[in-house]
């Protein structure tokens, strides 16, 4: 095995932004007083955030919509300028230096292209080759390689704005590659992909990373990017940070409730019981709900403290139980239950 | 240098790409525009049948048809509208996707745009240019543009298009402040038609108009290389106007390049 050396490509330090807009009054009367008006909001979109992230790092980036991921991710490319702090990305800041920056990092908005939307896609990765200065060879052996894990050949010479949305993700993230920066940026890159395209993508980004140590820093909204990507997360919600580690410690700081579903033959039968004080805890700490229909008995419980088998043993004392299912928490649960009530946890 | 080439010539060797896919929507452009130039024709023609003098401000008949046809040669292939492609770029939000790359957001522009000019010098410029000359001799009576006043024509023709679109560089700037320019951009045309002679000789303004004139670049994007052409100029007026295009070519370049600074300090990117 070889030691890899930790270092630090990114340094976000007290990022602020806030975008400050006239104030708009509603209906026409609004609009006219609006003109006269010089009220203004303000809106801190990102609000104080740092974080450092070193190389090789894949880190997920998330957060509800308008939480201010994107605009964070924009701050960190150079095209948007913080309102307070700084971040520098191998040692250049890039609102300072946007071209030296430029060269360094892979940018992919997942809503939008950055390809020429007129030409056949070949032409794009030329023009990309010469802005990049990418030398030939380097250009020959990135390309086999593209084309192994996104197979762009299939749609190689055809106008870009005649590809599919998946295809031009895939040609967007192959663009995005060319120059086999140092960081990539990925916003949404899997929005509104089928699910063999999002696999065959997430596939990508991860050999990229194993192959050539690209830092990848990913916003997304699906669960699975996370989980299958990423080993570190970043939650940020109203444009503050409120996580920031690996995913097991989210899941085993957050993920404690459990759940077992047992499908009985009398569900009558346990209709009335009240497992929770039978078993000595918490209604909190275990809950029960039956479907009669169904027959399915469903107990979400706490798993530091209850076992399956002290729950099976309860139900079996008054019915016949016929199969049982257990659930882990899912990181969406959890995941959900973070957007829904902010976080009051510390950070791990 | 050679590098510099190498990355902005495929952005001008792709707008002339461009232009070409797109050919139907240009000739209904040629037609309309060359329909204003025969109705200027007309108008003129009967302002010269009516007048008492057969020079007015300072163009004869013969001229003036010069004048009228080459102004459109001229203002066709050097004003290329690059605030245009601004304004989209900005509320598209697609300038982001110039800015995450190691390019010159202004050179690119401009390089596109001289995609443009080899183009429209091909497409209706020579031809019209050709024709105009054909018809000058046969039916005008006049002789043959000499070299000199060509070539001069053509150098004078080069500054005007910098001019022209570092000039417009600037006024695209303003997308980023307001996010729309649309009718901005309607008033631009109409305002530039006006200042740089499209609609009238400049000679036509009173004395007055025409001092304020000599201080603004507008002049020296169509008029001056025109009047060059007809060879309105004296030798030291020529080296006076050429040296007063190279002068605005580098103002405008520094102003442009000062506005772009603020323009990136508070930028914002739409979308995502
Ligand atoms: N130009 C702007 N002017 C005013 N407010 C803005 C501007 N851009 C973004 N915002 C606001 O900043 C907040 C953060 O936006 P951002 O695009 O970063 O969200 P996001 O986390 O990417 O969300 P999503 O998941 O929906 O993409 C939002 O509330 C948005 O309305
Ligand atoms: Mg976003």
């Amino acid at each position: 095995m070889k030691l890899r050396e930790e270092k630090i490509v990114i340094e976000v330090s007290h990022i602020t932004k806030e975008f400050v807009s006239p104030k708009k009054y509603p209906g026409l009367k609004g609009a006219i007083k609006g003109l006269f008006s010089n009220e203004k909001v303000s809106k801190k979109a990102v609000d104080d955030i740092s974080f450092t992230i070193e190389a090789g790092e894949i880190v997920g980036y998330i957060g509800s919509n308008g939480a201010g991921k994107s605009t964070t991710i924009k701050m960190m490319t150079g095209i948007l300028n913080p309102t307070e702090g700084r971040c520098m990305v191998n040692g250049i800041n890039p609102c300072k230096q946007r071209k030296e920056n430029a060269r360094n990092i892979g940018v992919v908005f997942g809503q939008r292209t950055q390809l020429w939307w007129d030409l056949p896609l070949s032409e794009s990765f030329t023009i990309l080759k010469e802005i990049y200065d990418v030398s030939d060879e380097d250009y020959k052996e990135r390309m086999v390689f593209l084309n192994n894990v996104l197979e762009l050949q299939d749609f190689f010479d055809r106008p870009v704005r005649t590809l599919s949305l998946g295809q031009r993700m895939r040609a967007d993230l192959g663009a995005a590659l060319l120059h086999n920066p140092k960081v990539l940026y990925l916003d949404e890159p899997t929005i509104g992909l089928d699910l063999v395209v999002k696999d065959n993508i997430r596939k990508a980004i991860k050999e990229i990373n194993e192959k050539y140590q690209t830092t990848v820093i990913l916003t997304t909204h699906d669960i699975g990017d996370i989980e299958e990507l990423c080993s570190r997360i970043i939650i940020i919600d109203q444009g503050k940070k409120i996580y920031d580690g690996s995913l097991e410690a989210l899941k085993d700081t957050y993920g404690t409730k459990r759940k077992v579903s047992m499908e009985v033959k009398k569900p009558e039968k346990v209709e009335h019981l009240n497992l929770a004080e039978r078993l000595g805890v918490t209604a909190q700490e275990c809950s029960m709900e039956v479907d009669k229909e169904q027959k399915v008995l469903t107990v979400t419980f706490d798993k530091h403290k209850l076992q399956v088998p002290q729950i099976m043993n309860a139900v079996m004392e008054l019915t016949e139980v016929q199969d049982v299912k257990i659930q882990e928490t899912e990181l969406a649960e959890i995941v959900k239950q973070i957007y829904n009530h902010g976080f009051t946890g510390q950070e791990a | 240098m050679k590098k510099k080439l190498r990355i902005y010539l495929p952005f001008a060797s792709n707008e002339l790409k461009r232009q070409m896919a797109y050919k139907g929507a240009f000739y209904l452009f040629i037609f309309i525009s060359l329909f204003g130039s025969f109705i200027q024709y007309f108008l003129w023609m009967a302002i010269y049948g009516s007048a008492e003098n057969s020079v007015l401000g300072g163009l004869t008949r013969e001229e003036m048809v010069v004048y009228i046809f080459m102004v459109y040669v001229t203002g066709s292939v050097v004003m290329i509208s690059i605030s245009d492609w601004v304004s989209d770029d900005v509320v598209k939000g697609t300038v982001a996707m110039n800015l995450i790359k190691p390019i010159d957001y202004r050179m690119s522009l401009i390089s596109r745009a001289m995609g443009q000019v080899v183009y429209r010098f091909l497409v209706p410029g020579v031809f019209i240019w050709i024709g105009l000359e054909i018809y000058k001799v046969t039916v005008l009576g006049l002789s043959v543009t000499g070299v000199t006043n060509v070539l001069l024509y053509l150098a004078s023709c080069i500054m005007s298009f910098f001019i022209y679109v570092l000039f417009d560089f600037c006024f695209g700037m303003v997308a980023f402040f307001t996010t729309y320019i649309f009718g901005m951009l309607m008033a631009k045309e109409a305002l530039l038609s006006f200042l740089t002679g499209q609609l009238i000789p400049l000679s036509f303004f009173p004395e007055v108009v025409q001092k304020v004139f000599d201080y603004l670049p507008f002049s020296s994007m169509v008029y001056t290389p025109v009047m060059i052409y007809l060879g309105k100029y004296s030798d030291a007026q020529l080296c006076f106007v050429l040296a007063r295009q190279a002068a605005w070519v580098v103002i405008l370049y520094v102003l442009g390049s000062l506005i772009w600074k603020q323009v990136t300090k508070r930028l914002v990117v739409l979308g995502g």
